[in-house]
């Protein structure tokens, strides 16, 4: 947002531990959303698929329509909010464009497959479960690596 | 080359956001309905608790993005001050309506199941409407 790139932080001491408080908590948010939808989905592919389509032969009832459409809005929200608070901070670091451009670009796709494939999974099947499973991931890794680069930009003092 | 990027980036951000609305569009069909009776039906049963459970975090989600949304149109000069204030207003104000009416209606005052359906209809629009206006500025801003 506007007011975090506004001014150059490392002049800015009140502001410099402010978002480097922020980066921390959406850095832990990150590894905890991760590690919640590993619990309450599992970690493999096989139980992403199991968990949203069901399995017949293991007598798992797939996941109801409300159900699916209530945890990708919650989610989805969340995901966004963290997504504008590190790209803000990310694109002040003053990286290379190719590189700036590149973080922006696979963080919107991957969390732009993370709700589509989970939509789709009840008509492309599996596919979806897993294209949801792989932007929910990439998503999250990205969150984290951008906001590992920004912390330690800002630890040393470098915009 | 960078323009495409930015193109396809500001359009990804933009699909996300429609997407989130449709999908709490969707839900609140799915769940509540789209009628005034169908709107008292749901509210009406439900507990002090079970409305404080949903407002509280919309009430506390929509304001930040609202903020996050309404942060872009401030900063795009091309655009009337007017057509601003008038962007800021409906949205403030349809979100506070779409928001509360399920209160008002869980007292008793079945009245506001009209008002709850033309606030949320009204929200979307004027997000799509915001969007649009964000999304068309700053591809001539980019340009």
């Amino acid at each position: 947002m506007k007011f975090l790139a506004s001014k150059k932080l490392s002049d800015n001491s009140v502001m410099r531990s402010i978002i480097i408080g922020m980066l921390l908590s959406l850095i832990l948010a990150m590894v905890l959303s991760l590690s919640a939808k590993g619990i309450d989905y599992g970690v493999s592919p096989n139980k992403w698929i199991n968990t949203v389509l069901g399995n017949e032969a293991e007598f798992i009832d797939p996941m109801s329509f409300n159900d699916l459409l209530f945890g990708i809005h919650t989610d989805l929200f969340g995901l966004i909010i963290t997504f504008i608070l590190i790209a803000s901070v990310y694109a002040r670091m003053g990286r290379s464009r190719v590189l700036m451009m590149g973080f922006l670009t696979l963080s919107l796709l991957s969390l732009l497959a993370y709700p589509i494939g989970m939509l789709f999974s009840s008509i492309i099947g599996s596919s979806g479960v897993i294209l949801s499973l792989g932007g929910f991931i990439v998503f999250h890794l990205l969150m984290i690596m951008g906001g590992l680069d920004s912390l330690i930009g800002l630890l040393r003092k470098k915009f | 080359m960078n323009f495409k990027i930015l193109q396809f980036v500001t359009l990804a951000f933009s699909t996300l956001v429609i997407l989130q609305a449709s999908l709490g569009t969707l839900l609140f069909t799915r769940l509540v309905g789209l009628t005034p009776h169908d709107v008292n039906l749901y509210y009406g049963d439900k507990s002090l608790h079970g409305l404080l459970e949903v407002i509280l975090p919309h009430t506390l989600f929509i304001s930040i993005a609202l903020m996050a949304v309404l942060h872009f149109l401030a900063f795009i000069q091309t655009i009337d001050p007017r057509t601003k204030q008038k962007a800021i207003y409906s949205l403030f104000t349809l979100f506070f309506l779409d928001q509360f009416s399920p209160l008002l209606i869980s007292f008793g005052l079945e009245f506001f199941a009209v008002i709850k359906i033309i606030a949320f209809i009204g929200f979307q629009v004027a997000l799509l409407w915001v969007w649009g206006m964000i999304f068309r500025q700053t591809l001539k801003l980019i340009k």
